[in-house]
């Protein structure tokens, strides 16, 4: 059997992807989160349910959280999207955040990490952290079957007080 | 300290399908929707039609994998796309592979298929199961009944007696990485990038499925996004995979969806136990009935072990344990956390909880009262057992002197009834024969090639402290590789046997290791100089087995075979051991149950890492507050399989539903069991946490659960 030809429906899309001008060719079926992952290899954005439950795929776009499985990539059009990729510093060194997940044991297999940082960093953009029970609250899109829960919640409340002094 | 943290926070770690490939195609599953029966046709013309498919298969040229406890690999024996019978619903029936994940998902769902359906039977007690004693059904002496004295007439004659029979659910590990990966070839080299704790079973599984030598097949398995047993062994759609991909030529990337993964996955049978327990007025235990029926597949017999631990648990004079096996129409089920071992508690520590009420004892002081140093079965020795300091420990952390012990008696200010409730666990500590590989290069880091997985329990870094601790060297000075067939064997981690399993040949790795670069048996090395010093990198092999153990073992994990032994050794018998102390509130309008607290304390010998080892422990008693309070697997009646396939409708727990959990250790090291005095922790975690859970509703409730969960129209 020969390929079929893709389809002729496709749609240009320019967008900025961790501050690089990105212009991709899409099908416009095609989530957000495949397109990180299978066309840009951007694979610390994971996929943990596609059907928008588990909150492994978070990323930010537009400067708000999203879980990029259930984000056609269309939507992308003319958009900051940022990912794991984009947290730690050039150097490679770590967000305050990422190292309080470190300091915290905030992780067991790790799958789930990217995407409760990137829900993290939103939620303290968000100013969701008076409290840990907010904390709680507002990281409860995002499973950790593990069960990491109390390292996470104590990582952002870390940088939460961080940010709240300075 | 977690050594691969890094990795994992900035998302540079690479999970199975995180892998890109140039030239990578995409495939997806169609599955069976009927619940048994005959496959009659297929039809896959609307499927092949869908722009960027490549390929649409029905049917495989694939031996079975053997069932991973009946000598073989695979999760099950049944290899799907082989025949036209259908076992269960949700398995595969046909695979497509396609340019994009759209067209491939596009063209799975385009797949149609007639069927003649056959009667199903999903539950413990639906007509057409079979039911089977298992040691008839399966005699190997250790699935055997158990039995010392004679436990009924004991009980008979006992003053006080306590019955229950108690329910549990089927329930799915779910862990977070879905199954799947990447395999492709290199010439006559299969490679497969897919998250397994068992890359062993994969190659030589493969090997045999597809008729090759297990010399050209690698698995690469670094990390592992959970596997909680259910990554333990050969899935079905790796074979499938492996012959599309070589067809193809090109390298194939396939990510089951979350819905498939309940079916294409082994899950926590039902299981009904039954229990009797006889006492004196004291409340001290004299003998213990405990029978089970745990539900298997039609293809498998999936082996009940829930009586080795209710045995173990106090010093009994007699017992009889009983298990039988029901045959279903399911995939076949498996190892899922603490697999029989919190059913079996959240069964039996609910007995013992109504026998404290019963003699009108305080639940802790009675468990004291029945502590014991002998194994009942065996009359042999605990190596260690410290769960009387567990508990004493416990009550102390958590208050527990203040428990008004009447039920609804504790009220907070908001009017939710407070339950305070305590539950011990334990678990048998087995150990698996392991080979490891240890380099010392010039630049003075250290190497080491090891069996295991590392899924989250952090392996690698109790290996990595180990050896840095040894050898005096920074921990950021030594690799660690496992779940690497090209490194090593990688024979199965689970039953939580991976750390004191791999530590023991580490450690005697680390002797060979200081013979070869002539420095003293003990104290800090300066590895590079010493290096300097034999003019060249030193590499060592070490091996090691249980006590007891016949060497041969190792070449049993060579070929892809488990090369477990214990928990009984000669002389001894070791178990770890855990107590669990919870504190519910029952919210006053909703009756919705909350756990604002837990303290948990655990001997599980010599704690090898303090950080990954607390860690685990409170991801067990999590997973113990979600079985006592969330998860169960809805079976569909109508066609078969489970109904709530998704994170959304199959309730893990989520952030909010977690509190306090405070962990401590009794930190005794067990060196009869191992040279490094290290026991298992992972699956002890969550023994008893149901049933702590349990026994707490009760006391906020004056009201008994006999089956999981406990949901709010319970307690209402």
């Amino acid at each position: 059997m020969s390929t079929n030809d893709l389809p002729a429906t496709t749609v240009e899309v320019t967008c900025t992807i961790n501050g690089d001008p990105v212009r991709l060719t899409l099908d416009p079926r095609e989530s957000l989160l495949d397109v990180l992952r299978e066309r840009l290899a951007l694979t610390g954005t994971k996929k943990g349910c596609d059907q928008g439950h588990c909150g492994a795929c978070t990323v930010h776009l537009g400067g708000r959280r999203v879980v990029s499985c259930l984000t056609p990539a269309v939507q992308a059009a003319g958009q900051d999207i940022h990912t794991i990729e984009s947290v730690a510093g050039p150097d490679g060194g770590l967000h305050p955040l990422q190292q309080a997940f470190v300091d915290n044991d905030a992780l067991q297999c790790g799958y789930c990490t990217p995407g409760q940082i990137m829900s993290g960093l939103a939620c303290i953009a968000e100013g969701h952290m008076a409290d840990d029970d907010q904390i709680r609250e507002y990281l409860s899109g995002n499973v950790c079957r593990c069960g990491a829960y109390c390292g996470i919640v104590a990582a952002v409340r870390q940088v939460a007080g961080m940010t709240q002094e300075g | 300290m977690r050594v691969d943290a890094y990795e994992k926070v900035t998302g540079k770690a690479l999970y199975g399908a995180d892998r890109v490939l140039p030239g990578m195609a995409f495939a997806a599953l169609a599955l069976a929707r009927t619940g048994r029966g005959r496959l009659i046709s297929v039809d896959t013309s609307a499927a092949a039609a869908v722009p960027g498919v490549l390929a649409v298969e029905t049917h495989f040229d694939l031996a079975s994998p053997g069932f991973v406890m009946g000598g073989g690999f695979g999760f099950q024996s049944l290899q799907p796309m082989t025949d036209d019978h259908i076992a269960y619903r949700g398995q595969p029936i046909a695979i497509v592979v396609a340019e994009t994940p759209v067209a491939a998902t596009e063209a799975a769902e385009a797949i149609t298929a007639e069927y003649e359906d056959e009667p199903t039977a999903l539950h413990l007690d639906s007509e057409g199961a079979t039911t089977l004693v298992q040691e008839e059904a399966i005699p190997l002496p250790f699935l055997a009944d158990l039995k010392v004295g004679d436990a009924d007439a004991v009980i008979d004659a006992s003053p006080v007696t306590i019955e229950g029979t108690y329910e549990h659910p089927p329930q799915h590990a779910v862990p977070m990485e879905l199954n799947g990966g990447v395999v492709h070839w290199d010439g006559d080299t299969l490679i497969v990038h897919e998250g397994t704790q068992n890359a062993n079973a994969l190659r030589f599984g493969l090997a045999q499925q597809l008729g090759i030598d297990a010399a050209n097949i690698e698995v690469r398995s670094p990390y592992v996004g959970g596997g909680f047993g259910q990554k333990n062994s050969l899935l079905v759609h790796i074979g499938p995979l492996a012959l599309v991909s070589k067809r193809l030529g090109r390298p194939v990337k396939l990510v089951l969806a979350r819905t498939q993964t309940f079916h294409n996955g082994s899950f926590r049978p039902a299981s009904r136990q039954r229990i009797r327990l006889g006492a004196d007025e004291t409340g001290k235990i004299t003998a213990a009935v405990h029978e089970v029926d745990q539900q298997t597949s039609r293809h498998d017999l999936f082996p009940a072990m829930h009586t080795e631990t209710s045995a173990r648990l106090y010093g009994l004079s007699a017992y009889r344990g009983r298990q039988r096996l029901v045959q279903t129409d399911v995939q076949t089920p498996g190892y899922m956390r603490a697999p029989f071992e919190s059913p079996s508690m959240f069964a039996f520590e609910q007995v013992v909880d109504e026998l404290a009420y019963k003699v009108g004892r305080d639940p802790v002081e009675l468990r004291l009262a029945n502590d014991t140093d002998t194994d009942p079965i065996s009359g042999l020795p605990f190596s260690t057992r410290y769960v009387a300091d567990c508990l004493r420990r416990g009550a102390e952390l958590f208050g527990w002197s203040g428990r008004n012990p009447e039920p609804r008696s504790m009220r907070a200010d908001d009017g939710s009834l407070i339950g305070w409730g305590v539950a011990i666990g334990n678990y048998p500590c087995n150990t698996a024969a392991t080979n490891a590989t240890l380099t010392a290069g010039e630049d003075g880091r250290v190497t080491v090639a090891v069996d295991g997985h590392e899924m989250g329990q952090g392996i690698r870094s109790t290996i990595a402290l180990h050896v840095a601790q040894d050898l005096g060297i920074p921990v950021g000075d030594v690799v660690v590789q496992v779940g690497d067939t090209t490194v090593g064997t990688q024979h199965l981690t689970a039953g939580s046997w991976g750390t004191a399993s791999a530590l023991p040949s580490v450690h005697s790795g680390l002797r060979e290791l200081r013979k070869h670069l002539d420095v003293a048996d003990t104290g800090d090395v300066e590895v590079a100089p010493a290096v300097a010093a034999v003019g060249h990198a030193v590499t060592v092999h070490a091996d090691s087995v249980g006590p007891g153990q016949p060497a041969d073992a190792l070449a049993q994990s060579m070929t892809g075979h488990l090369a477990i032994t214990g928990p009984e050794y000669p002389g001894f018998v070791t178990f770890s051991w855990i107590a669990h102390f919870v504190e519910v509130r029952v919210e006053p309008t909703t009756c919705r149950i909350r756990v604002p607290r837990v303290v948990s304390v655990a001997d599980c010998g010599r704690v090898a890492s303090p950080v990954t080892a607390a860690s685990q422990v409170r991801g067990g008693v999590i997973w113990g507050i979600g079985a006592a309070l969330r998860e169960e697997s809805m079976v569909d009646d109508r066609f078969g399989g489970f109904v709530n396939s998704t994170l959304e409708e199959y309730p893990v727990m989520v952030n909010a539903d977690v509190h306090s959990i405070d962990v401590d250790f009794i930190d005794k090291p067990d060196y009869r069991y191992n040279p490094v005095g290290v026991k298992g922790l992972g699956e002890v975690s969550m023994v008893g946490a149901a049933a702590a859970v349990a026994n707490a509703v009760h006391h906020a409730t004056g009201r008994r659960h006999y089956r999981l969960p406990i949901r709010i129209e319970h307690v209402i």
